[in-house]
């Protein structure tokens, strides 16, 4: 049984397909643990019949609007739980 | 006396029949968020769950002041009390802050989690809409966070969700309080910021928490103003931050100054979802501190009236107020509807013109233009009666005389504002348009102001009141 997950992304070109990338995935897996966010590594692709040890990603637009096509998904490992950077960090940048 | 606490309330609203008891058991995943929503949009009563999903002995609550009824009954008013009224009550006790006391122990200390044992999934948290970005634990819920140098202690409603079983992720808006805190003393000096958040505290806590007071002011001495006698205050179990001590759930942690996670989006209070972001405000939680059998507080943001809007309608509306009269400006009444999301304010002023209107423009819009619309009216419209608004609107407000829009530079504008680009969001640009819907003051009163055509107005004193006393006779029904 493939496990699911889903991703939310600014731009589906910021989604690399068939190299190793780093995204915030949450875990789709039912119970009180569902929606977990997760840091990981992983490969991509968004044809599942490419990438056929890979689980099932869901991806939804920054404003949360689910693509139709689920992609795949291996992941390569988990990194750090928090990433390095500022609060309000794109907000900042947009200011200077 | 007001209400000790959040279950008081509780059965205030059963004995008025304002709150549904859902019995059978509801799914925490969107199911909660569902029903929440629809009872909003019917204007129906608040709703707690009894029995969730995963959550045996966790109970749910949405809806403590989404109709202008429950805030009267939160304010033990009259639940009929017209808004006018509930509006001018509020003023007058907000005028009067009463200081907490702090005690020594509370209900929120029945359970006590610290350390390896947290864990965020033991509460219900709701996944509200579909498409949200998380489970959201900070919706009906209050932030508490304090000036390391000035002791000064704000309460914030700002969006919150849980990342993972130890860290919330989150976006309060850079230029809230809770924003100016972290960026002016926490972050410079990468040091962790403490901060609780609290559920289920007394609803006008959770009230006065979205009240633009000024900097520097402690909502809790407000709260204690709003309920006419100080609100009982304990002290955290990891930081020396001081919280309700009835509240159903407390969730004590530090704020990173130097880490971050991705949040959202989220449903939110405009009524719309917007987009995420890349770098939240990320803390790690310390502690869990609840109740026995705890009580849940959500809401189920979205398009007018809920919670957010219906309370805000209020605490916006007398904080703009507040500022309007510090600065001399001949005003009435402010009024801030519901579906206008705090985007749009009306306000009554005695005597008005383009000055005058300017001048309430540059008051509401100096630090923050969270409003976007302003629509300025004579005293002798209602600001409270959107139909007198409107019929001013179209009559007196000159198309090319009396509407001036300008640019807001950032940071001022309101990143949560649905018809500005992303880009103008994230960057926190703004615009803001004025509305001057009164005569100006340089006409002529007897030859060039039209006359209005009201009964109020238009006919002699002793005819009015020989209709009113024969109106029943006339065979009308009432006689309002």
């Amino acid at each position: 049984m493939k496990k699911e997950y889903l991703t939310f992304i600014p731009d589906i070109k910021d989604l690399i397909e068939n190299q190793e990338v780093k995204l915030t995935i949450k875990d789709l897996t039912p119970g009180p643990c569902k929606y977990d966010a997760r840091i990981v590594k992983a490969i991509l692709s968004s044809d599942p019949r490419r990438l056929p040890e890979g689980d099932v990603l869901w991806v939804r637009s920054w404003t949360g609007v689910l693509y139709p096509q689920p992609w795949a998904i291996k992941i390569l490992g988990e990194l750090e739980e928090t990433e390095a950077g500022l609060p309000h960090g794109e907000t900042l940048k947009a200011l200077r | 006396m007001p209400f000790r606490d959040f279950r008081e309330f509780i059965d205030t609203l059963d004995k008025t029949v304002d709150v549904v008891h859902i019995k059978q058991e509801v799914d925490w995943d969107l199911e909660v968020g569902a029903i929440g929503r629809r009872a909003y949009e019917i204007q129906g009563p608040a709703v707690l769950f009894e029995k969730v999903k995963d959550y045996p002995g966790f109970s749910i609550f949405g809806g403590s002041l989404g109709t202008f009824r429950r805030v009267a009954i939160a304010m033990e008013l009259d639940p009929e009390t017209p808004v006018k009224e509930l509006y001018a009550e509020y003023e007058r006790r907000i005028n009067q802050p009463i200081k907490p006391v702090v005690v020594e122990d509370g209900p929120c200390k029945q359970n006590i989690i610290v350390g390896d044992d947290v864990d965020l999934y033991s509460l219900p948290t709701p996944y509200i809409h579909e498409g949200d970005g998380g489970r959201y634990i900070g919706t009906w819920a209050f932030e508490v966070t304090q000036d390391p140098d000035t002791g000064w202690t704000n309460w914030g409603m700002y969006r919150f969700m849980i990342h993972n079983k130890r860290l919330i992720v989150g976006w309060p808006r850079y230029s809230s309080h809770l924003g100016i805190m972290l960026h002016g003393k926490y972050v410079p000096q990468k040091r962790p910021m403490p901060i609780a958040l609290v559920l289920g505290a007394d609803p006008l806590c959770h009230m006065v928490a979205t009240a633009p007071l000024p900097i520097n002011a402690d909502e809790a001495d407000y709260a204690g103003g709003l309920r006419q006698e100080p609100v009982e205050l304990v002290k955290c179990e990891t930081s020396d931050l001081l919280v309700p001590a009835n509240s159903e759930i407390v969730i004590e942690g530090e704020v990173y100054p130097d880490r971050t996670a991705q949040e959202g989006p989220f449903g939110e209070y405009p009524g719309y979802r917007m987009e995420g972001a890349k770098n939240g405000v990320l803390w790690r939680v310390k502690a869990i501190t609840y109740r026995n059998s705890p009580i849940f507080t959500m809401i189920s943001l979205g398009v007018p009236p809920d919670d957010s809007s219906i309370a805000a309608s209020l605490t916006a509306a007398l904080a703009m107020k507040r500022r309007l009269i510090r600065h001399d400006i001949p005003i009435t009444e402010v009024y801030v509807p519901p579906y206008g999301v705090t985007h749009i304010v009306v306000v009554g002023v005695k005597s008005g013109g383009n000055d005058v209107a300017r001048q309430i423009k540059d008051v509401l819009t100096a630090r923050r233009a969270d409003v976007n619309k302003i629509m300025v009216v004579d005293d002798d419209v209602d600001p409270f009666d959107f139909d007198q608004v409107i019929h001013a609107f179209a009559t007196k407000c000159h198309p090319t005389r009396g509407i001036f829009c300008e640019d807001v530079e950032a940071p001022r504008g309101n990143a949560l504002t649905p018809c500005y680009t992303a880009q103008e969001r994230r960057a926190y640009k703004g615009a803001i348009a004025l509305f001057d819907c009164t005569w100006p003051p340089e006409r002529d009163k007897r030859n060039e102001v039209p006359v209005k055509n009201t009964f109020d107005m238009m006919f002699p004193k002793e005819l009015k009141e020989k209709v009113v006393a024969n109106w029943e006779t006339f065979g009308f029904k009432e006689n309002k």
